[in-house]
């Protein structure tokens, strides 16, 4: 069995990278699109009233600094606070939000785990009684982050299924999906608690766990903490199948459809983009449209209704 | 009624599903909580034979149900052949992204309801919801176009069953949002569920044919066809001109040649040409202006060139990009320096922003606001104001277009700020405004009904905005002024102040942001805003 949990990580790990890479480059690859940028753009000098920099008189001869740094811290700072919900739906973001933390936190701990195996490799030895500094601080990462993770993954898992059935306009728009989603990831992060909390305190058995993967040999694990480990690996290859990938296209949205100002000038890499664009043959059948010819050709004829063909309304 | 409304109910054949009940809708301060009438007509029998309003008993469209089963079926048909070009690059690479990003990653959190003003104002429909339309559109997409399987659909994205009735409520429906984009700003994943209105509304229109008549036909074909979304005719715009040169020196003793056809300007300035028909001294104010402040710019009296509108931005990316390349066009004849854009809120975001990544090589030529360059002559003190002659309360009004999805917030503020003492504030505002209910071609929409709704519903929040703006001097006999710089958004306070009898209840007047410069002239003797209805 022990072989197994490692084959599964592998496998799961690999897994929820390739398809979150395949995603991000899928939506990445779309071609770009006609502005449809909204305000405030955090980039934007005058972002904290909203302004652009359409605002000043000929604004083509001006500089347009964009501050990066700030969209990007932005944009995290959204991801873990969700200001937004605390702001419109309070109780909604009470459960939200320890949802999300469950997430971000007990990826974040496997991936420091993975760390402290390799550092216990390197002859580092993690407990809270450690001579060694770094030794001290990876044990209470690791216990904070672990322990954060379980009990806020539970409650959230709890509170949004909850939430979701008493809350009329949730429940409506709400698939069998959401309700298993909730379920599953309870029991996910249910196992991490009560394993935790009633057989491993100081979650030691993980640093295990993670040394046996580095090193390729099976470790020795007690039951509830191999059925976590599991459904944890199930949990990594499941991910994908959500909309999970949210937290990375909602950035990506935010740069390149929310926040995309820069204008077309013309010579530039995004002209060239859209006259192959607009060498397109479309296929759209209205009675305003030539099927079959050309985006640019189409704009560019009247298009005004014939006989043969009467819009309506 | 509303309460009980699910999405398969879109599929039920016959009857209406949902009513505008008086009592749900969002309450108005006294003494507009009590409306002697219904307020919104109902149809008459012969308007419900000719035009389904199986959705809410409002009519945009008025689509005429099929005569066959064979009718039907091409119908349904042709609609799913176009909604799948909305997902191929070569049909639909504008608004690819955006449009799968929302499919593909809204979680239905209903934050957006809250934001949506339409919502909000009608008591919380259901149906309009921004996530009922992208919900009934993913589940046709689920069902019919990826025909997933039956067990996979139920358990991550459910069914829908599609016939005539489901399509034509949801073109209606695609027709009770005012594309003011308010939803998109509040979502945190990114999501943009107006634009699944628009992107409805574009299959009805480039692969069926379907749009409201005064957007299409006798809007932007009637642009591309004698120059003017209004039916004005280059000839006529002569005659417009001449008449405002007159007035012009009628009320101000300035002898002004407005110029058209100027070749080598400066600038070339396209108005609204909404303006002309309807408030003229919207134009006589900008010529006073920009006569006194030396600027060298002109008019066309070109096909297309003298109206600023482009109604495609609402429905269609063809009659869009028509518009705007045609716009442009004009500007490269007379071989000016730039174009700029007058009081017209969609005009600005089209013809600015949209048209960008249309206009390409020698088309792409520069293009502003107006605003900067007010704001530059207000506050640099080439003409002498005087803000005592505006010492009447004055709110704003924000286009969304100019200002959500534009970011044009300050200039109009610093002149509002320099020549009107009484200016306040509404609440939100900003970026953070709402619509005046008339978006989207919502204003300029008359027939049947729809006038009714769209100042029943989706303008009640601004309303209620400027009521409360103006809520220490609430009386008629306290002359007050909303300055809404938007030729649509005016022609939407124009017959909202009507429907409700503000002027005559608070003695509330709407204009646009010149009419106060001029009004503030020192050397012009006589009040240029007149404190008359219209």
């Amino acid at each position: 069995m022990e072989t197994l949990i490692i084959y599964l990580t592998y496998i799961a790990y690999v897994f929820i990278v390739a398809v979150y890479t395949i995603k991000v480059v899928g939506w990445l690859r779309m071609p770009p699109h006609i502005r449809w940028d909204l305000y405030p753009v955090i980039h934007e000098k005058h972002y904290h009233y909203g302004g652009s920099y359409y605002e000043q008189q000929e604004w083509w001869t001006k500089p347009r600094p964009k501050n990066r740094w700030r969209s990007l811290l932005y944009s995290l700072k959204d991801n873990l606070y969700m200001g937004q919900y605390y702001k419109s739906k309070p109780l909604y973001w009470l459960f939200l939000l320890p949802w999300h933390l469950g997430f971000i936190l007990i990826i974040t701990f496997h991936i420091l785990c993975f760390f402290a195996a390799t550092a216990m490799l390197g002859g580092l030895d993690i407990g809270a009684a450690s001579g060694q500094l770094a030794g001290v601080a990876f044990y209470y990462l690791l216990l904070v982050t672990g322990g954060i993770a379980f009990v806020t993954g539970t409650f959230g898992s709890i509170g949004m299924g909850i939430i979701r059935l008493a809350d009329r306009s949730l429940r409506k728009y709400s698939m069998p999906m959401n309700f298993f989603n909730y379920l599953f990831f309870l029991v996910v992060y249910g196992s991490g608690l009560f394993a935790w909390l009633v057989l491993d305190p100081t979650l030691d058995e993980y640093r295990t766990y993670w040394l046996g993967l580095i090193t390729l040999s099976p470790p020795v694990l007690h039951p509830m903490t191999l059925l976590h480990i599991i459904l944890f690996d199930i949990f990594l290859i499941y991910l994908p199948f959500t909309r999970s990938t949210h937290y990375i296209t909602r950035i990506l949205a935010y740069f390149f459809i929310r926040w995309d100002d820069e204008p077309n000038q013309r010579g530039s890499k995004m002209e060239g983009q859209i006259n192959a664009l607009l060498a397109q043959k479309v296929s759209w059948e209205g009675p305003h449209i030539a099927t079959g010819k050309t985006w640019v050709e189409v704009a560019i004829e009247p298009g005004f209704p014939d006989a043969k063909k009467d819009h309506k309304g | 009624m509303n309460k009980m409304i699910h999405i398969k109910d879109f599929s039920r054949p016959g009857g209406q599903l949902t009513e505008i009940d008086p009592a749900e809708l969002m309450p108005l301060p006294p003494p507009y909580d009590k409306m002697e009438k219904a307020p919104i007509r109902q149809l008459t029998d012969d308007q419900r034979k000719r035009m389904d309003a199986s959705l809410d008993g409002i009519v945009a469209i008025g689509l005429t149900p099929p005569a066959t089963p064979e009718e039907e079926k091409a119908f349904i048909e042709k609609f799913l052949a176009g909604l799948e070009k909305l997902f191929t690059v070569e049909n639909n690479w504008t608004f690819l992204q955006p449009l799968v990003h929302t499919l593909d990653y809204c979680v239905k959190c209903q934050v957006c309801s809250d934001a949506c003003p339409t919502y909000e104002a009608s008591g919380h429909q259901e149906i309009y919801r921004p996530t009922m339309r992208p919900e009934i559109l993913r589940r046709i997409i689920s069902t019919y176009i990826k025909k997933e399987n039956s067990l996979l659909r139920k358990f991550k994205d459910s069914d829908i069953d599609l016939n005539w009735q489901t399509l034509a409520r949801l073109a209606e429906l695609a027709y009770r949002c005012t594309l003011c984009r308010r939803c998109a700003q509040v979502c945190l994943l990114g999501c943009d569920n107006a634009l699944i209105s628009r992107e409805i509304r574009k299959i009805f229109s480039q692969q069926m044919g379907i749009a409201p008549k005064e957007i299409h036909e006798k809007g932007s074909v009637q642009q591309l066809k004698v120059g003017s979304s209004t039916g004005m005719t280059p000839a006529a715009l002569r005659n417009v001109l001449e008449f405002a040169e007159e007035e012009i020196e009628e009320k101000t003793g300035r002898k002004i040649k407005i110029p058209v056809d100027k070749k080598g300007a400066d600038m070339l300035l396209i108005h609204n040409a909404g303006e002309f028909l309807a408030w003229p001294e919207n134009l006589e104010a900008f010529a006073i202006i920009l006569d006194a402040a030396g600027v060298d710019w002109t008019i066309s009296s070109e096909i297309t060139g003298y109206d600023s509108v482009n109604y495609g931005v609402w429905y269609d990316d063809f009659q869009f990009a028509r518009v705007a390349i045609r716009q442009s066009q004009v500007a490269k004849n007379l071989s000016v320096r730039k174009i700029s854009l007058g009081e017209c809120g969609h005009a600005h975001k089209a013809g600015i922003v949209i048209a960008d990544r249309v206009l390409t090589g020698d088309l792409n030529i520069p293009r502003e606001s107006i605003l900067p360059l007010l704001e530059d002559i207000v506050l640099s003190g080439k003409i002498k104001l005087d803000p005592s002659r505006n010492n009447f309360p004055v709110t704003l009004h924000d286009p969304c277009n100019m200002v959500r999805l534009m970011g044009i917030v300050k200039p109009q503020r610093r002149i509002l700020e320099k020549i009107c003492p009484q200016f306040r504030e509404m609440t939100p505002h900003g970026v953070e405004n709402y619509c005046c209910g008339g978006g989207s071609g919502f204003a300029i929409t008359q027939s049947t009904n729809f006038p009714d709704w769209r100042s029943a519903v989706s303008g009640r929040m601004k309303l209620k905005q400027i009521l409360d703006a103006f809520q220490d001097v609430p009386g008629a006999e306290i002359k007050k002024y909303v300055c809404a710089p938007c030729s649509n958004c005016k022609g939407q306070f124009r017959d909202m102040f009507e429907y409700y009898g503000v002027w005559k209840k608070s003695g509330i007047l709407y204009g646009g942001l010149v009419e106060l410069i001029v009004n503030a002239m020192v050397d012009i003797e006589k009040p240029f805003i007149q404190w008359e209805w219209h």
